[in-house]
């Protein structure tokens, strides 16, 4: 009680919205987020948006977030290490990763490593299932994931501090502070993950009969954010993004004799943004800067590493008309450039030059149509027109029907076209045809979304040996996915006490169309379950993630497989009210100590503890 | 401790019995895997599989390392097996280790897990191993000649299965024979050279030109034969005479470029091509651009000519691999589905 008083001068200072009390919901709903695109042009498909309330209830890297709670499908090389995802049976570079509205997928290889990524350095992050390549460009066939800092403009000093500690020393910091007005907004923070990482290895023994565990695992992320707004007057606003990030990691050792290795890598992203609205005109233009590096050490104990890094300058012209009250047609025009530079690719530059058309009919409150074109022009590849075709209609409060239909693309990779020896500069664009039909059901507390796509993939990109044994990437196998994804949300408040329930569940065929065999690491199935209840200060909270078994070879040999995994956490935290918000919380991770790998001879963490601290001040 | 003296017994007990055997020249089979060969499958960086086949062609099993211990993982990157005395040597390049097994049962005997960075091919000569060693890779980073100097040759006491002070390359090693008290070593990634090293002093001698890309080498007669198949030039078949090291080569035509592998058996050499087998005699001053037999092989990756049959291996990494037998006028005798990558035939008699 004094010590409220203590702080009550701290009050003063808050945001007059105070969603603390949210805060102990887990929310799993479709709502539209910050990012224009994002909000205006995604009517027609699936976006799953996962707030700060759900990131702060998840291990901090984005690898477990996503696991847990979306139909993302995810395969790591170790708690901890390389994390690459599919998406509708698509293949890691096949979705792309989104920050703040730009493709931060690596020139060099395609993917994002996901557990390079601490969710908590966003406010929000966002699963959108199906083709996006028309506003996202390449790699946005099976859907986009996108990081959002939104930044709004009201008198606001606000600070978040969160703090874990874990087993095998897993230590986690996370600031942030929020100081904004109705002119400025900025978002300052960092976060510092790290862990010794040295997990057993549960039922696992060598050949002496001594225990195995997880040598060489080490990791430290480290992150730096500062996103600025200004509001210029009220038709004009400003906006710069900016983050540093580093990731240091050994690699897990798959046998105790290997030779230990290490991978460090970063990045570098600027963006400038600035935003007219002018009635019935309105305005963006983007300019970023994306810088992205890695260093390998074939052998730890020595200095000796091969590296790659790119440098990326980007810029964007948006510009919106309305029409009447129900017509906006939105011309885009990008521009970017990338250099890249390694021991393995030498020195490239790649130029891509694009248009886009956007255009969105609000016909009625029911009824949205959405339409867009664009195509890349480019020295590098043949570029295919690239489209997105989608309706919504809303049938009375009970039911609303999406569909969808679009062209995507995947562009070849630095590694791709000029990795020497090998490099093949002659490759076409994994390119794709999707059709998707989303049914969302309300009633009452009750959500219900269900998404059914087919998918046809060609060109896609693999690397096979060629004459003299040298190894190539050539456009070989065309490939049809289908499947359908069900996301269930319910919320129910008796009293005080609020109880909550996500699930998710995906059903996944992706076949080679020649062989039809299921393409390997791609699991039949995959669902998710998330639990809460919050009664005042406490709440409690169950997740669960059932991941089917894959196959692992491309003949989908029934021996070869890595099998289903069912993993269960648990948490609990209290809000102790010190300040805003003063929560301690204790989770144990794999409950029940299931012995899981999604990789080959790549095991998992048992049962593991983690304590968080979450203030908000 | 008592494990490894257990073992110890048991493997002086098993060369014991193994010798007295050789006396007999009995042709008893030892054990389950007597009288065949096994197919060795790189695998992955964590894990690859051993096959075995018997010389009638009926007795086949896919993986008999891990059935035969525990499940335990021989390692990664399968690279080399040699064979001395009642034992198997199984090299493992991604894990650094060589696994001992009992060539007839194929139970592990021990593991030789220090002394080896990226250990690649081994020979035997008077109790102990010679295994080249490439050390550090040179993948274009800015210490390229470190990573090609600093390769080495690990001698390995086969009494103890430890490591003795390694012979340094001072260059890139790869494949490697020994014939009397020398061992001659090849590498088609970053050297042109053969190198030499006299086993008695540890050293190296001089070393031969023979040309980039150079590989599988024999011996025959005091002629080493060795096959290079250089990209965007001529394949070649080289002779080093090892008397006065004299130099002189088969070159082959265009339409033979990219040659892979070569056996010799019978005073005939075998190489391919592509997927393709051709035949010369070990005199002849010319190439065959006749092959003896196609296989379907893709990505021929492995190939032996044994006891007047040719063995080829498919390699494959994205599911089993298949391995094809055909005797020496190129009949089709067995088609066998392996394991992942597999590069290699080794004959268990």
């Amino acid at each position: 009680m004094t010590l409220k008083k203590r702080f009550a001068f701290c009050f003063l200072l808050l945001c007059q919205i105070i969603l603390a009390q949210q805060d102990t919901i887990t929310k799993l709903k479709e709502v539209i987020v910050s990012d224009k695109n994002l909000k205006n042009f995604s009517n027609t498909q699936s976006v799953q948006r996962l707030s700060d309330s759900i990131i702060n209830k998840n291990e901090a890297l984005l690898t477990d977030l996503l696991n847990f709670n979306s139909t993302l499908y995810f395969k790591e090389y170790g708690r901890g290490m390389l994390s690459t995802v599919s998406l509708r049976g698509t293949t890691s570079s096949q979705t792309a990763v989104i920050w703040n509205g730009i493709n931060i997928n690596s020139q060099m290889n395609g993917s994002t490593d996901f557990n390079t990524i601490s969710g908590s350095d966003y406010n929000s992050v966002s699963v959108k299932a199906g083709g996006g390549s028309v506003i996202y460009g390449s790699g946005a066939i099976g859907g986009t994931v996108h990081l959002n800092n939104d930044l709004e403009f009201y008198n606001c000093f606000e600070n978040n501090l969160k703090l874990d500690y874990g087993s095998f020393n897993t230590i986690g910091i996370n600031y942030k502070t929020t100081i904004s007005n109705k002119k400025w907004s900025a978002q300052i923070g960092f976060s510092n993950n790290s862990s010794t990482n040295d997990y057993k290895y549960v039922n696992k023994y060598n050949w002496k009969g001594e225990q195995r565990w997880n040598r060489n695992g080490e990791y430290t992320i480290f992150t730096m954010n500062a996103n600025l707004g200004y509001k210029l007057n009220s038709k004009n606003t400003l906006k710069l993004y900016s983050q540093t990030s580093n990731t240091d990691r050994n690699t897990s050792l798959v046998t105790e004799t290997e030779t230990p290795s290490k991978y460090v890598n970063g990045f570098n992203r600027n963006l400038l943004e600035y935003e007219g609205n002018f009635g019935k005109l309105n305005t963006n233009f983007k300019t970023a800067y994306i810088f992205e590096n890695y260093q390998y050490y074939a052998d730890n104990t020595t200095n000796n590493y091969t590296y790659g890094k790119t440098e990326s300058l980007i810029a964007k012209a948006d510009i919106g008309y309305t029409f009447f009250k129900a017509t906006q047609i939105n011309g885009v025009l990008d521009y970017s450039k990338t250099t890249g530079t390694g021991s393995g690719f030498g020195t490239n530059t790649r130029e891509i030059n694009a248009a886009s058309l956007l255009v969105k009919q609000d016909i009625s409150a029911s009824w949205k149509n959405e339409f867009g074109l664009r195509k890349e022009f480019t020295d590098n590849y043949k570029s295919p027109v690239l489209f997105s075709l989608g309706s919504s209609y809303q049938f009375g409060k009970l039911y609303l029907l999406k569909l969808n239909l679009s062209r995507n693309f995947r562009i070849p990779t630095f590694n791709d076209l000029y990795w020497e020896e090998g490099g093949n500069r002659d490759l076409k664009p994994e390119s794709s045809y999707q059709a998707e039909v989303g049914n969302v059901f309300t009633f009452s507390n009750i959500t219900l979304t269900q998404n059914f796509y087919y998918i046809k993939i060609k060109d896609l990109l693999q690397w096979i040996p060629g004459k003299n044994g040298i190894w190539s990437p050539q456009n070989t196998d065309k490939v049809n996915s289908y499947g359908a994804e069900t996301l269930f949300s319910w919320k129910k408040q008796v009293g005080k006490n609020i109880f909550t329930v996500n699930a998710t569940y995906a059903h996944t065929i992706s076949e080679n169309s020649d062989t039809k065999k299921q393409l390997f690491f791609v699991p039949f199935d995959k669902a998710t379950a998330g639990i809460s209840y919050s009664r005042n200060k406490i709440s409690a909270y169950y997740q669960f993630l059932y991941n089917g078994f894959v196959y692992t070879r491309a003949d989908n040999n029934p021996e070869e497989i890595i099998n289903d995994y069912t993993v269960s956490n648990i948490g609990i935290d209290y809000d102790f009210r010190f300040l805003e918000s003063f929560k301690l919380g204790f989770q144990v991770l794999n409950l029940f100590n299931e012995a899981y790998e999604s990789l080959e001879n790549r095991p998992m963490p048992g049962r593991n503890f983690n304590m968080y601290l979450i203030l908000k001040f | 401790m008592k494990f490894s003296k257990l073992f110890l017994i048991a493997l002086s007990a098993s060369l014991f019995i193994s010798c007295s055997n050789d006396e007999e020249e009995s042709n008893k089979p030892e054990g389950v895997y007597d009288n065949g060969f096994f197919i060795l499958n790189e695998g992955s960086q964590a894990e690859g599989t051993v096959s075995f086949l018997s010389n009638d062609l009926i007795t086949f099993e896919k993986d008999v390392y891990g059935p035969a211990n525990n499940n335990d993982i021989p390692g990664g990157y399968l690279q080399n097996i040699f064979f001395n005395g009642d034992n198997a040597y199984i090299i493992s390049g991604g894990s650094n280790v060589i696994n001992v097994v009992n060539r007839y049962t194929f139970k592990l005997v021990d593991k030789i897990d220090s002394g080896l960075v990226n250990p690649r091919y081994g020979v035997v000569k008077n109790g102990k191993a010679y295994v080249t060693n490439a050390n550090e890779y040179a993948w274009g980073g800015a210490w390229d000649t470190e990573g090609n100097t600093d390769d080495f040759v690990a001698v390995i006491n086969l009494k103890t299965n430890k490591a003795e002070t390694p012979i340094p390359l001072n260059g890139t090693g790869n494949r490697i024979i020994e014939e009397n008290g020398k061992l001659y070593i090849t590498d088609p990634n970053n050297s042109d050279k053969l190198l030499i090293v006299n086993i008695a002093t540890k050293s190296l001698e001089t070393p031969v030109t023979i040309g980039s890309n150079a590989d599988s080498i024999e011996e025959e007669d005091g002629i080493l034969y060795i096959l290079r198949g250089p990209y965007g030039s001529r394949s070649e078949i080289v002779k080093v005479k090892l008397s006065d090291k004299s130099v002189s080569k088969i070159t082959f035509p265009e339409t033979l470029d990219g040659a892979g592998f070569m056996d010799i058996e019978d005073d005939k050499i075998y190489y391919t091509v592509g997927s393709s087998v051709y035949a010369i005699n070990d005199n002849a001053t010319a190439a065959s651009t006749t092959p003896i037999v196609t296989s379907p092989a893709g990505y021929v990756y492995g190939f032996a000519v044994n006891d007047n049959r040719i063995y080829i291996a498919d390699g494959v990494f994205t599911k089993d691999g298949q391995a094809y037998i055909y005797n020496l006028n190129g009949t089709f005798l067995k088609e066998l589905t392996t394991g992942i990558g597999s590069n290699g035939f080794y004959f268990n008699d």
